[in-house]
């Protein structure tokens, strides 16, 4: 910085320059006091998603080709079925529902729970929906408010007063005279208990009031303080949380993956990964020790696919997900005799480590130890045993186990490699319905 | 009956497979052939030759009969059907008889994939060129077939030729272990052989339970495997696994 120049110029604005005294060139501009480039302003996200006018014309079509409006000829056609009446409901229905949404929200519930109408909600339904909540201040007239406890007398009046309204909900037409049969007697010995459980559970049981309507909104549930609120769908954070598909972040690295698998999402999300090696690992340079972790990790689909993979980095959570995208990446299908175990005993060295697994009869179980119990659960095996006779390295273990699953022979293959015919006979015998 | 020997063979054959050799040989005696007979029935070996220290020529080498010749040698047999068994010279020697008898025999369940007729049949003569050895060629065929191979008159020059198979870049031998030792024989009997053959331990033998593992058991009717003792309810020495 040269000491001629005013600190005038150094704070002014570039635009301010051209026309400064001191004649600056014009494309200085305002200097900063340190040597790093400047940050650029926080990136501000809109509160909505931003559509391109081209994407929102391709949307226009699309609602107007898949959800026309009524042509003349339609609505002759609606006027022999329905009546006016009908037809301007209908109508008033289609216009109140935007078909731009339709498309980009819409999807027909398949869940039991569905509304056995096709509605939009607008208006609250008397059995279905809760009643409006109302407030204790502004509903009830005006008046003196003044609960209190009710004593032992006005406590029993309120509950025979409330038991026989229930009664009287119960039998419109009054309780049944004459001889009872023993059926009707119990019904009506039933009728009476409840309505009074339900007299004396009432709060104006409890409480009482000179104020009438004040008595009545105590066993209004609408005044009810615990009655949850209506969902409110127009809510910003409804609006924040909810996303398009097309919308979501998606990871580079599991993007390639799917990509090199030829898979979909839903199809990554019923593989079960687990980490079962975790260590650290120094590497020595002349700069010094660089420590990363090393992470171990398995994948399988408990059903026949078994994956191993490894993964390293100074970062502990990029090393993880390498792991995790190797073992994926990995994986290899196990063949399993009739879906629980093994062809045979499998046998596999890797350094030191021997591994040793045997085939068992129906409901054994996995009697193996825990990394080989890990990677049998992955490949869908259910009866396993098993022996690591000589050095028990968690990594030679799972390679070897994984090696020796995956890379076993068929007994179709040994036969042919023989010259031999081999046929499964109880394919024959039980008609085919063998694994 | 040396097991010594066979235990040899057996690390021998598996270091031949880990190597994927073709043709490998072994040092001859009966017990080794008819062993290797069994493992040649049960698809093991593709070929067993008896030769001398240079393997037999391999199939694919060797001189094709031209479809004339094919003709003309199924017309011979048609006629005189007994030129398909072979004929031991009169001459010779006992010993060599038997062993050509056992080579043809042999060399027939070889070469059944080439299908002709006439390899199969060879009768035996000594040419004056090659005196210490026995020319194998019969009337049927012509020089260079495969029945024409060269067996050393001495017994210790000759050796069992056989020929290794492979399926899939896997050798189909892969492991053969002795299961009776030189010093420990074991002799089963049928239910024992049984109940091994059922992937149960008896009489301290392993149950057969890798897949596709047999087991070569040497009884009063030849060295059999170890399902077919169970089906003819015979007992015997076990001899080796192979897997």
């Amino acid at each position: 910085m040269s000491a001629c120049r005013s600190a005038r110029c150094l704070l002014s604005k570039a635009t301010a320059a051209a026309g400064s005294p001191l004649g600056l060139s014009k494309g200085t501009s305002k200097r900063t006091f340190h040597s790093s480039s400047p940050r650029p302003a926080r990136k501000r996200r809109p509160h909505y998603p931003s559509i391109k006018a081209s994407d929102l014309k391709i949307l226009n079509e699309d609602a107007q080709t898949l959800l026309p409006k009524y042509s003349d000829a339609e609505t002759q056609l609606l006027s022999n079925r329905y009546t006016p009446s009908q037809l301007a409901a209908i109508k008033a229905a289609e216009s109140v529902i935007d078909p731009r949404d339709v498309l980009l929200q819409g999807s027909q519930r398949t869940d039991p729970w569905r509304l056995p109408y096709h509605s939009d909600l607008i208006e609250v339904d008397k059995i279905i929906d809760h009643a409006e909540k109302l407030d204790v201040r502004d509903t009830i007239p005006q008046g003196k408010k003044n609960v209190r406890l009710a004593n032992a007398v006005e406590r029993d009046a309120a509950i025979s007063k409330i038991a026989t309204e229930n009664l009287a909900k119960l039998y419109p037409g009054g309780l049944p005279d004459g001889q009872l049969t023993p059926k009707q007697q119990d019904e009506l010995e039933q009728a009476v208990e409840g309505a009074m459980m339900q007299a004396s559970l009432d709060p104006r049981a409890i409480y009482t009031s000179n104020n009438k309507a004040e008595l009545a909104a105590l066993a209004d549930p609408r005044y009810s303080v615990v009655l949850p609120d209506l969902p409110r769908l127009d809510s910003r954070l409804a609006k924040a949380t909810r996303r398009l598909s097309s919308e979501e972040q998606e990871d580079p690295r599991q993007k390639r993956m799917l990509q090199y698998l030829g898979w979909d999402k839903s199809k990554l999300r019923q593989i079960r990964t687990k980490t079962l090696v975790v260590h650290g690992v120094v590497n020595q340079t002349r700069m010094g020790k660089i420590r990363s972790m090393y992470y171990l990790t398995i994948a399988g689909n408990g059903d026949g696919l078994l994956g191993v993979g490894e993964g390293k980095s100074v970062e502990p959570e990029e090393g993880r997900k390498q792991s995790v995208m190797a073992a994926i990446r990995n994986m290899r299908p196990v063949p399993r005799y009739e879906n629980r175990t093994i062809y045979g005993t499998l046998e596999k060295k890797i350094g030191a480590t021997k591994v040793l697994l045997y085939s068992r009869p129906p409901g054994f179980g996995l009697r193996v130890q825990h990394l080989i119990f890990e990677l049998a659960r992955a490949a869908g095996l259910q009866d396993l045993s098993a022996k690591t006779p000589r050095s028990r390295n968690k990594m030679n273990v799972i390679k070897a186990t994984w090696e020796a699953l995956t890379s076993q022979k068929l007994p179709d293959e040994i036969a042919r490699g023989r010259g031999k015919k081999l046929v499964d006979v109880r394919k024959v015998y039980y008609g085919g319905s063998v694994h | 009956m040396s097991l010594v020997n066979l235990a040899h063979v057996c690390s021998h054959l598996q270091n031949a497979s880990k190597a994927r050799l073709a043709v490998t040989s072994i040092p001859v005696s009966k017990l080794h052939v008819k062993l290797m007979l069994g493992l040649q029935r049960e698809g093991f070996l593709s070929s067993l030759t008896l030769g001398g220290p240079t393997p037999p020529k391999p199939f694919l080498l060797q001189a094709q009969p031209s479809p004339e010749h094919l003709d003309n040698m199924a017309d011979l047999l048609r006629e005189q059907p007994w030129l398909a068994y072979p004929v031991a010279d009169r001459k010779q020697p006992r010993a060599v008889r038997a062993l050509l008898q056992m080579q043809t025999t042999t060399n027939g369940g070889a070469d059944e994939a080439a299908g002709e007729p006439g390899a199969e049949s060879t009768t035996t003569k000594i040419s004056a060129s090659q005196l210490p050895s026995i020319n194998t060629s019969s009337p049927l065929t012509r020089p260079g077939d495969a029945s024409e191979v060269h067996v050393p008159l001495n017994p210790a020059k000759r050796r069992l030729w056989l020929g290794l198979k492979y399926y899939q870049n896997e050798p189909v031998l892969k492991h053969m272990k002795l299961v009776s030792k030189p010093t420990r024989r074991i002799w089963l009997t049928s239910e024992d052989l049984g109940k091994i053959t059922r992937t149960r331990e008896s009489a301290f033998v392993k149950g057969l339970t890798h897949p596709g593992e047999c087991m070569f058991v040497t009884t009063d009717r030849g060295i059999l495997e170890a399902r077919e003792c169970v089906e003819r309810r015979i007992g015997g020495m076990a001899l080796c696994r192979v897997w």
